[in-house]
Order: C-alpha cells, then structure tokens, then sequence
C-alpha cells in the first residue's frame, strides 16, 4: 500500500471506550480509595480534647496500643476466635459443599437456597436469632432444664463461646461458595479413576478429592477470617465485655469516646492483623498449592 | 477360558429402560469394541462393568468370580478414561504409584514395575513430570501405563482417543492394539468410531438403544450385518428392494429378483421364497463394466445410467440411477474417465451382495 | 461421582448424609425460629408458644420509628440500586471487552469493596467525610458507603453474564446494519438481563443488611432497619423485634424467589 490516510490518527478502542468504566473507576477513587488515605493520616494526627484531632502529627497511638495490656488482650482474643470460628467453619462447610457438588437430585437447588439465604437474611436478624437461643431464658437453656440436664442456666450469651457459634453459622456460607465452585470444577473421572485403581472411598478422599480442592479450602479460609476478625454486629450484640473484640473498640472509640486517631490507629492495627495472618496462612500452604495445576 | 462375562444385564432409570438384556462372553485376552451412537447404552455398559454403575438386574462375572455387587476398588480393573483422569497433583511416578501402592506393593517392586511398564509405553525419564507438563498423546500414554501397571484382569477403556488430534489417534490405534496383544490382557474398548473399532478389535458389539444389535468379527459385521440399522451405521451401503424367487443352492445362496433383473446374492438362512428383502451392496464392491459385456464368471448385472462423477483422488465416486429409479453409489479406480449421461453395466459378485428381511 | 444414584448406600453414605443433614438444620434453625416466634401471641421470646397471632407485626406497623427506618432503608438501597445497575454495567462491559492486560487489575479493583472489610471502609469513609466538610450532617455520605458497598455485586454478576455471551451475535447484528446503540438495546442488553437482575437484586438485598455503613454514617436523626433492630434489641426483647426480623427475612426470600423464576439461582455470583 503506497495510499497513506490523511485526518487524525483514530485512537485505539481501549482509550475511546474509557468513558465506560470512567463512572465506576471515579466512583471507587474517590470514595473507596481516597478514604482509606484519611484512615492512615487521622491515626498519626494527635489527640484533642476540643476537635476531632489536635494539629501536630504523632506515632504515640500505634505505641500506646501495642504496649497496653488490655489492647493486646483484645487483639489476642480476636485473633484467637477469628481462628477458631475458620475451623469450624471449615469442618462443618466442607460436607455441605461436597454434598452439593455430587447431589444430582432436584432437591439440589433447594438445598442451595439453605447454602445461600443465611447470607441474605441480615446480620443483625441472624445474630438476633443467637440472642434468642442463648439467653438465660432462651432455646437451650429452656430445652435443658426442661430435660432436667440443668439447674442453673448455662452461661453462653456475653462469652466468646456465643460469639464463636453464631459467627461460625453467620460466614458459614463464604466457606461452601468457593468449596462448591473448587469440587464442581474437578473432573469427576479423576476419583472414578482412583476407585478402578483400588482406592478405597475414604483414600480417594484424602489422597485426590481433598488435595485438589486446597484452592476452595484456601479461599473459604481467608475470607472468613478476614470477615470474622472485623466482624461488629455479633460480638457487640452477643459477646459483652469477656467476648469484646478489636471492632467493637474501635467502634467504641469513634462513637462513644470520640477518640478517632486513637481509633484510627486500631483499626489500623486490625487490618495489618488480618494481612500478616493471611500471608502467614498463604505460605504455609504454599507449599502444598505448589503441586496443583 | 471365559474371562469376562455379562450375563443379561438390565438397567432402568427412572421410567427409562437404558441396558436390555446386554449379555456378552468373552475370552481370556480378547480385545472387544462396545460400539454404537451416542445414549446406545454402551457407557453405562462399562460403568457397569466397572463399578460405577448398579445394574438393575443382571450378573456380572470375571472368570468366575462374581462382581455383580463388588466396589469398584475390589474388581481389580484397569481403566483408561476418555479425560485421562491423570491426578493433576502427582508426578507421573506418583500416578503409576497410586494402584501400587493401594495393593501395598513393596518401594522396589513398584520401581521395578513402573519402569517396565514405562518402556512399554515409550515414556522412560518422565517420572517426574506433571501431567500438564505433558502432550495429549503422552498424557494419554501415562493413563495406559497406570492401568496397566496394576497388572488387573481387564482393561477398560472409555473413549480414550476421543480428545486426539487425527494424525495421532491413528497412531495411537495401533499401539493401544499391539500393547494389549503383548500382554495379553482381556480389553473392552467404548467407541462411536466405526473405523477404530475395526481395526482395533478381535470383535465388535454394535449396541443401538440399549440393547445389542450385533456380536461379531469386523469382518462379520461390515460383510454379513444382522440388520439394516447395523448396515447404515458401519460404513456406506446402496440398498435395493428385491424379492426372492429362489433359493440356490445351501449355505444362504439366493435368486432375487430388483426391477428387470434377476441376482444371485448371499443372505442369511431361511429367506422364504416370494418374500420382500432388501440386497446390500458396499460401493466399494461394485464394477463399472461396458453395457453390452457379459458378466463374469456368475456375476451380477445392473443396467444404470451414471447421473454424476465425483473426482475424489484414489477413486471416482459415481451416482448412478437404474431405469427403475434407484439411486447407487460406486467408487471406482480414479484413473478411468466415465462421462455423465453413459449407461453401464454395474457388476458384482453374490457373495459381495447381502440380503436382508425387509 | 461416587454417589451417583444406581450404586448401592452403604452405612458410611447414611452417616454422611446425617451429618449434612444436622448442618442444614443448624443453618436453618435460627432463621426458622425468628419467623415462627414472630408469630407467638405471649409477651416473650420463648417457647412454648401461647398462640399463633399477627400482632406483633401490627405493632411493627404500628411504630413510627420501624416505619420510618423502613422507608429510608428502601430509600437508599434503591438509589445504590440504580446508580450501580449504570456503573457496574458499564464497567463490566469495558473490563470485558477492552481492559486488555489490565483486566485481572481492574477486575480486582471493582470487586474490593466486596474483599475490604466492610467495617474499615465505613471508618475511612467518616473519616474522609470529616474531612471534606460534609460529615454526616446528610444522607451523603451514608448513601455514597452503600453504593460503594453494593457496587461489586452488580459488576460481577453482570462480567458474568459476558463471560458466557457469545460475540459474534453483536458483530451478526453489525454486519445486518445495526448502529453500536440499536446493537447494545437488541442484542448485548438481553443477554446480560440475567445477570443485571441477579446483581440488581442482590445489591438491594445487601444494601437493605448493610450495618457497619449505616451504624457510622448514618444522617442525624435517620435510622435504617438493621440500625433501629439493632437499637431497640438493646433495650427489649420482645416478638416486636421477631416481627421486624421476620419481615426483611421475607424480603430476602421475595429476592432469591424471583431471581430463581426469572433468572435461575445457579446464576448467582459473589
């Protein structure tokens, strides 16, 4: 071709069809990320006792925290049921989930719905229901004594028992999701092949089923810890101060004591907690994920 | 010696009936092809075969022992899957193991034997690779090997060429084959590729909604099929509507008569004379002689015009049409000219010709 | 699979399937228990029930403070609604069709919200709020933390619908004569309908639960649903809050029920 086109180069279609995602992108910029810049800037700013901070800039909250007895309680305790409630949350999602990849029955989408609806039905209505059957006078206690197993009710409202339980029920669906998704997506030849080269059921779990769905398992895990670390409703509403964790503090701070660096600085501190853990946790697992395709 | 025995197994699904009456014998270290479409029910066949399925009512034999009820683990089976179902998350060593190791074959026995059965498959120093470190057609090998290498007493295979590229799966055919003969093992082959399951077999099943429609040689089957179904479903066929007007002779010779002729053809005994059949006719079996040439020594004639002449390279595919109106196929030798609008004489021999009940 | 039906339930599968079975009941139980507790005629929470009555649920309606927090919850979860099924739809098309390399990227951007902690967000927000001047003097920046919240709902589920949609139906209408605007109406819009709806849906359902957001957030003298249960459970704990427990239960299933009749829950992306 001798023939060269006169006029303006015409830009490549990447750049034209900017103006499409320009909503959304100016929309997470300016009220997602620009925001957590001001979480970083209020906890350096100092205390006040007349404004929302003083002028000068100041460490003193991160150090304050990380040195107080009673912080690091609270971290430790969050931590610890942030854990436990991963745990049983992936004990008790991973039958689910494998029930529902291999269920063929028209049951199925039914089941489904149990999966999902939690998810749907608001937090607070959730924990709600917890209040209800852990009270002193509440389910268990009542179905107890009426069996004449106890004379005192048990204490599990205001404990981190409580709070264990119900967030395990609240996030139990973020488990099954990715599990389900994971175990759908394994050829299901693969145990077939397993079983006709003399594995037993139980061996074709452990050796085939379970390995390959680590991804699933990896990201269940994370995100409900992550969730359940940060979690405000349940433990406000269920844990009293034995079951008190970092967001409940933090919350405190902000809207009972007005106290935003210092609360700034927590939360801070939350979402630096929630990073090592996980990163921690992907390179523990690291080496087993190595293996998968 | 029986190796491997189905005897009239039955399968219901819900109102649906997809195994009836499937009953099959088969000797020690034969190799046979469970043909048939696709929902002929020779899948469930094998699953069946394999564990995975329960049939509905049946027996399941290998030698004598039987398996009807046993977990697919307790059937000492070996299965090639038309995935692979290579474990993504093992090395190929770790593959060959598995069965090894489920049958608590010692550390050095399993070396022993994973290396032989390596060799045999052409894939020595691929241990310690992963299965997506591999082609199609090693992978493929690597799922052979891992049957294979527990030593079982029937090898099953489920469409395992069916992800392969043309050229390979040509390959592959033959290899599968003389791999199975070198051990000498009992092999069910699952296909819906007439062309694999004949050159692959000692015999072949043609199914056909759920129940078998033919048990025979290649040969038997593409020469002799038992029916117009088996017929249309291996390779091409011209049929034509005939009555027979005698019987000639035993052994399933005929006189029949299509249109102005009168033709010898083979058929199957019993054939009553003065009833309706239909005369098959492979293309491949039909010659184009002059129209005024006497047929070969007790040969066949049919007076057709050619209405088309296909150039296909080795052959000239030919359409032609009888006075009657019947339409025929022939492929004939690519290197003579035959005009459209010529009549011809249309050759061949009875025992190229098969008959069958209309 | 294993469990295949034809193959024979062995002891083990029985087990197994009881143990699933006490899992659903401890999903389901609490939220069964609320509904039917809402229905009590007595006083208390508890069981045994006295009666099966309504009137709790004319108290719920009989409260003006429930009423109102009804009303601005709807509210808000409608405007995130809309302003998202504009913004995630767009996004999701250009992601999927012209983002190039920066797909994975910008994928993982739109869908942060959803992997941030929620209640991080919402402290950034008031923070940053507190900043420009506004603070929560409006319904700003409590309506602005649920469109942000909400937004990666619509925009995975609609990325999803691309996914499985095939183009050259859009270059068949090209090549017809269609314009790239009768192309999107006729033929692209159609076919991500499912997959808008399913977000559409599930940014409302989750716009109506959000807590955090709202607890932080909130306008002076405004309470959303969640925040006034939240309130009143603090200082009763009566069927009142069953009733209004009860009601966004029925909400939720409202939702999952047209998404299942219009759409098919197998659709639903988180």
């Amino acid at each position: 071709m001798t023939e060269t086109r006169t006029g303006a180069p015409v830009a490549p279609q990447h750049l034209r069809m900017l103006w499409m995602l320009a909503p959304a992108f100016v929309l997470l910029l300016l009220f997602f990320i620009l925001p957590y810049v001001s979480i970083a800037t209020m906890s350096l700013r100092e205390a006040s006792t007349r404004a929302v901070h003083g002028e000068g800039w100041t460490v003193s909250h991160y150090t304050t925290a990380l040195t107080d007895a009673y912080i690091l309680t609270v971290i430790g305790r969050t931590v610890l049921m942030g854990g436990l409630v991963t745990l049983l949350a992936l004990l008790l999602g991973y039958p689910v989930a494998y029930h529902l990849a291999m269920s063929r029955s028209r049951w199925t989408s039914l089941l489904y719905v149990c999966v999902l609806s939690p998810l749907l039905v608001g937090l607070v209505v959730r924990t709600f229901a917890w209040m209800i059957i852990l009270s002193n006078n509440g389910v268990v206690n009542q179905t107890l004594r009426s069996l004449g197993l106890i004379d005192f009710p048990l204490q599990l409202m205001n404990t981190p028992a409580g709070v264990v339980i119900a967030l395990t029920h609240v996030f139990l669906p973020f488990v099954v999701l990715p599990l389900l998704g994971n175990l759908q997506a394994i050829n299901p030849e693969v145990s077939m092949a397993a079983r006709s080269l003399g594995a037993s059921r139980l061996r074709t779990f452990l050796k085939v089923t379970l390995p390959l769905s680590l991804p699933g398992l990896q990201a269940g895990a994370i995100l409900v810890f992550v969730l359940s670390i940060s979690a405000y409703v349940t433990p406000a509403l269920l844990g009293g101060v034995r079951g008190r964790t970092m967001s409940v503090l933090i919350v405190q701070y902000l809207v009972d004591t007005f106290r935003w660096p210092a609360g700034a600085a927590l939360a801070t501190i939350m979402a630096a907690v929630a990073l090592i853990a996980v990163t921690l946790f992907l390179l523990l697992t690291a080496r087993a994920m190595r293996r998968l395709p | 010696m029986t190796s491997l025995a189905l005897d009239r197994l039955n399968k219901h699904f819900g109102t649906q009936h997809i195994l009836r009456d499937v009953s099959i014998a088969m000797a020690q270290g034969e190799f046979v092809s469970l043909l048939g479409p696709s929902g002929c029910g020779k899948t469930t066949t094998l699953r069946c075969i394999a564990g995975f399925e329960q049939p509905s009512s049946g027996r399941i034999l290998f030698g004598d022992r039987d398996v009807t009820a046993a977990l697919p683990e307790k059937r000492d089976i070996g299965m090639v899957f038309q995935s692979y179902a290579l474990f993504p998350h093992m090395t190929v060593a770790e593959n060959l193991d598995f069965g090894l190791v489920a049958r608590k074959v010692p550390p050095d026995e399993r070396r022993r034997r994973r290396e032989a059965v390596l060799g045999m498959v052409r894939l020595q120093g691929f241990e310690g690779r992963y299965p997506r470190e591999l082609s199609g057609g090693q992978q493929q090998r690597v799922a052979l090997a891992r049957a294979l290498v527990i030593e079982p007493s029937v090898l099953l295979l489920d469409e395992p060429l069916a992800n392969l590229d043309a050229t390979l799966r040509d390959e592959m055919r033959f290899f599968i084959r003389e791999l199975q003969q070198r051990v000498g093992i009992t092999a069910i082959y699952v296909t819906h590729d007439q062309a694999e399951a004949m050159v692959m077999s000692d015999r072949i099943v043609v199914m056909r909604a759920g129940a078998i429609a033919q048990v025979g040689t290649p040969r038997m089957i593409y020469e002799r099929p038992a029916s117009l179904d088996v017929a249309a479903f291996i390779g091409r066929s011209n049929t034509l509507e005939a009555r027979v007007e005698a019987v000639a002779g035993g052994g399933g010779l005929y006189v029949v008569r299509a249109g102005p002729s009168a033709l010898r053809a083979a058929g199957p005994v019993g054939l009553a004379p003065g009833s309706a059949v239909r005369l098959l006719l492979r293309p491949e079996a039909v010659r184009v002689d002059p129209p005024d040439a006497a047929p070969a020594g007790g040969g066949n004639h049919i007076l057709a015009r050619i209405a088309a002449s296909v150039y296909q390279g080795a052959a000239i595919q030919l359409v032609l049409e009888t006075p009657e109106g019947a339409r025929l196929i022939a492929d004939v030798n690519g290197r003579r000219a035959v005009a459209p609008g010529q009549t011809v004489a249309l050759g061949f021999a009875p025992a190229d010709a098969w008959l069958l009940p209309a | 699979m294993t469990a295949a039906s034809g193959v024979r339930r062995t002891l083990w599968d029985r087990l197994f399937l009881a143990l699933v079975a006490a899992i659903y009941i401890f999903l389901m139980f609490p939220i069964v228990l609320v509904v039917v507790l809402s229905l009590n005629s007595g006083e208390f929470l508890a069981f045994p029930l006295e009666g099966v009555s309504l009137r709790w649920f004319g108290a719920l309606f009989g409260n003006q403070r429930f009423l109102a927090a009804l009303i601005y919850s709807v509210q808000i979860a409608a405007v995130a609604t809309v302003v998202n099924a504009v913004f995630g739809t767009l996004a999701a098309l250009y992601v999927a069709r012209f983002a190039g390399r920066w797909r994975d990227r910008l994928r993982t951007l739109m869908t942060s919200p959803l992997l941030i902690p929620e209640i991080l967000t919402a402290i950034a927000l008031l923070f940053y709020f507190y900043e420009l001047g506004i603070g929560t003097r409006y319904s700003l920046a409590i309506q602005m933390g649920h469109i942000v919240i909400t937004f990666p709902y619509v925009f995975l589920n609609v990325s999803a619908a691309l996914f499985n949609f095939d183009r050259s139906q859009e270059e068949a209408a090209r090549s017809l004569g269609a314009g790239p605007w009768m192309t999107f109406r006729r033929v692209t819009l159609p076919a991500i309908k499912p997959g808008l709806i399913t977000g559409g849906l599930f940014a409302f359902v989750i716009s109506f639960d959000v807590f955090n957001i709202s607890l932080l957030l909130k306008a002076l003298g405004h309470n959303t649903m969640p925040l006034e249960l939240f309130d009143y459970l603090r200082f009763n704990f009566d069927p009142t809050a069953a009733a209004v427990a009860s009601l966004s239960i029925f909400v939720t299933f409202g939702a999952i029920f047209l998404i299942d009749r219009t759409v098919g829950l197998r659709s639903l992306r988180f």
